[in-house]
């Protein structure tokens, strides 16, 4: 809370400027050397080119790494009841969820003309209080993970990416019916773009492109499809069935997907191609075996066609998506670890959805984008029981707004989000303020609430109200 | 807004030692200085430094009153069309470090009924996205130029038919002979800027404006730029340090150009989307450039 009144402190500072202007003389001057003394465009690694040594050497390549540390605290703070009707009722305190300390590195060097090396990892402390802390038996624990690393090779018209990547399709920016092929992880409510939830995937990533650059053929190759993990023990979001949500066994079976993407370009307008299979992101779970721990997760391959389109009009860029899938499970559901009790089994059908909505810059510093996104299933009714219902029935989908307005030369961003689905049965709104003090040092505070009704997974966070603070130092 | 188109005119204002008429008309100068400024503007390579503070006077020497923001942007442009007013550039953030590597591409057009278009590639978006931002030259808001206390109104010299322009005296500055020119926005002009009238002190052998002093609807100086390091560079003059200050807010922004290469042969293939994304490719080129350079 401390951290949120200190932002919007330093925002209120910031916004306000004097009245009067400045009288300055006719023969002001202004140090004419000022900025040619630095050294900031030293070439990456320059600090001496001449340097053979083994310490040279590395002292260049160590030159392309950008740190962000940070620390997060976040938590619900309002005290309320859930009601689940017939399942009974709980008390949701308000408590710290999370308390962390993070490092981000992230690599990219151009060792050599037309190759490149890029990585991206992170690293996690988790503190006193934050859930980990809290599922790790009240004892600070750590985590690390390799996000992206690649090595890229580009010539002439052509560009290949070999290593962890990801893969967009697209264009209705944050809630796209054809942003399928990476899989996700919301592990916690500090997660709730998929901008910011895409895990990264060994891939071999081609890439032709037309004779002025104009057109784009790209193709991927997914050596190691992976899936949705499961939430985490004590996250906010794990739900706790009885039994194990274990990953799934290939038992050495080599999985692969791959896709193929053709983009055309013009004055005002790109238009998109796509084709793909795929393995759908989310694992589907079987309860266990009697006697046994562990649930029995299954995957389930899936053709994808798809097309997208964008036009922009003065201030206004309209987006589309249009995506056929074929023979998905009718009774997947996004939430890892339920299944549908009233849905048959291995169930495959074909199902076709739309995304679509716009941007819009209000002025130059103050933009909104709509994005709405509905699925269909076709041919829905087909090999049910008499009686019996497919967990996504109809149209479904959601809707997302976003409205950002820059201050301060930038300085100050404040940002709104507003996301549901398409049958009113949830909402989720945030407001967050991001301020940046100095060329290293940034903060940021979010408020989120959550409305759910009964019909809706998300009724276990009605009511929700959660507070978040970052402060981060780069360099 | 195309920053690159922007930035590389103020800075590129070519020299010319030829002998100027007594009966030049303060437009017909400032139409000289706008020719200058686009003819040096194409196939354009530079690496600049643009620096903002909180600024102090002391001894009339104005100086940071705290450590400055400082941005590194490396930039590549080329003009287009059959005047070649229509330019494409290429912008890359090389420093602050949480803002590295954000590319921002963007094709401008003369055309009024053709919209400018921008790209952005953010790596947190994992592709390049097309940024609606209409045609800024004409009806939109002056916008900030990557943060900094200059704007697309005070980069951009065009459009002189809509300003009553007077050449006031001749006189000096910073030791220089000048010419000192007001210009005065039209109705239509005036609702769009921010300054109701502009001065400008035009160097009378080198034609690079040394100074701009800038005023709001209530005859107040609001704004005032300096241009300083005024060098020959390729036989051209240019001022490579430009310091544009707010007096409102007294705050700073200073422009230096610390690399500047005219004239090199830019590929059409580079001035497109491919580079946001194509680091690889992107380097490859800018190395190529660099070659012709060296």
């Amino acid at each position: 809370m401390g951290m949120l009144l200190l932002a919007l402190f330093c925002a209120s500072n910031l916004v306000h400027s004097q009245d009067s202007a400045t009288v300055l003389g006719d023969d002001v001057t202004f140090d004419a050397d000022f900025g040619f003394g630095d050294d900031l465009f030293a070439e990456p690694g320059t600090t001496d080119e001449t340097d053979s040594s083994t310490s040279g050497f590395v002292a260049r390549w160590l030159d392309h790494f950008t740190v962000r540390l940070s620390q997060q605290v976040s938590g619900q703070i309002n005290n309320h009841g859930v009601d689940l009707g017939s399942f009974g009722s709980f008390p949701r305190q308000s408590e710290l969820e999370t308390n962390r300390f993070g490092i981000n590195l992230r690599y990219q060097n151009p060792f050599a003309p037309g190759w490149l090396l890029q990585g991206s990892a992170q690293y996690r402390v988790y503190w006193n209080e934050d859930y980990e802390y809290r599922a790790n038996g009240d004892s600070i624990e750590t985590e690390g993970r390799v996000n992206e690393l690649f090595i890229q090779r580009s010539f002439a018209t052509q560009s290949f990416k070999f290593g962890r990547q990801t893969v967009v399709w697209g264009e209705t920016v944050g809630n796209s019916v054809l942003d399928v092929i990476n899989h996700v992880e919301f592990r916690d409510f500090s997660i709730i773009d998929i901008e910011d939830a895409r895990l990264n995937q060994w891939m071999l990533v081609w890439d032709y492109f037309g004779s002025d650059n104009s057109s784009r053929l790209s193709t991927f190759l997914n050596l190691y499809p992976e899936f949705n993990p499961a939430p985490v023990r004590g996250s906010p979001l794990f739900f706790d069935p009885g039994y194990n949500l274990p990953d799934y066994d290939r038992n050495e079976k080599v999985l692969l997907e791959a896709g193929t993407q053709y983009q055309l370009s013009f004055e005002g307008s790109d238009i998109s191609f796509m084709a793909a299979y795929l393995f759908e992101n989310q694992l589907r779970y079987e309860p266990p075996l009697p006697g046994m721990q562990d649930a029995n997760p299954d995957i389930n391959d899936f053709l994808l066609l798809g097309f997208s389109a964008n036009r922009a009009i003065g201030r206004l860029l309209l987006n589309f998506d249009l995506a056929f899938s074929h023979n998905v499970l009718a009774d997947s559901f996004n939430f890892p670890g339920t299944t549908s009790l009233a849905a048959p089994v291995n169930l495959r059908k074909d199902q076709i959805g739309t995304s679509f909505g716009f941007e819009y810059g209000i002025d130059n510093e103050q933009n909104i984008s709509l994005g709405i996104q509905a699925q269909t299933l076709l041919d829905a009714n087909e090999g049910l029981a008499p009686g019996q219902m497919l967990a996504n029935d109809g149209v479904f989908g959601s809707w997302l707004v976003r409205y950002s307005n820059n201050l301060s030369n930038g300085d100050l961003v404040l940002s709104s989000t507003l996301q549901g689905d398409l049958d009113a049965n949830s909402l989720l709104a945030l407001v967050g303020v991001d301020y940046t003090m100095d060329d290293n040092w940034s903060v940021s505070a979010q408020l989120m609430g959550i409305a759910g009704s009964s019909d809706s997974p998300l009724i276990v966070f009605d009511e929700d109200v959660r507070l978040s603070a970052t402060l981060s130092y780069s360099f | 807004m195309s920053a690159a188109r922007k930035l590389i005119p103020l800075l590129f204002l070519l020299g010319a030692s030829t002998g100027v008429s007594q009966e030049m008309t303060g437009r017909e100068i400032m139409e000289r200085v706008e020719d200058f400024q686009l003819a040096t503007s194409d196939s354009a390579f530079n690496r600049m430094q643009l620096s903002t503070c909180r600024f102090g006077i002391s001894d009339n020497r104005i100086t940071c009153a705290e450590r400055p923001r400082v941005k590194a942007l490396e930039s590549v442009s080329k003009n287009y069309g059959d005047e070649g007013k229509d330019t494409k550039g290429i912008t890359i953030v090389l420093e602050p470090a949480a803002e590295r590597g954000i590319g921002m591409l963007s094709y401008s057009y003369d055309d009024a009924e053709r919209d400018n278009e921008t790209w952005l590639y953010l790596s947190a978006l994992g592709r390049i996205k097309r940024i609606a931002s209409g045609n800024s030259d004409d009806d939109s808001e002056p916008a900030s130029v990557f943060g900094s206390e200059f704007s697309t109104e005070d980069t951009d010299t065009g459009k002189l038919e809509e300003y009553e322009i007077t050449l006031l005296e001749e006189t000096t500055e910073a030791g220089r002979a000048v010419w000192k020119i007001e210009m005065i926005p039209n109705e239509e002009r005036a609702r769009k800027s921010r300054y109701s009238r502009t001065v400008s002190y035009i160097d009378q052998e080198r034609w690079v404006p040394l100074k701009v002093e800038m005023y709001d609807q209530y005859g107040t100086e609001i704004k005032r730029l300096l241009a300083s390091r005024v060098e020959e560079i390729n036989d051209v003059w240019m001022a490579r340090s430009l310091t544009m200050m707010n007096l409102v807010s007294n705050r700073l922004s200073n422009m230096a150009i610390l690399e500047i290469h005219l004239g090199v042969d830019v590929e059409d293939e580079f001035l497109t989307t491919r580079t946001l994304t194509d680091v690889a490719f992107r380097e490859a080129e800018l190395q190529e450039l660099r070659s012709q350079v060296d």
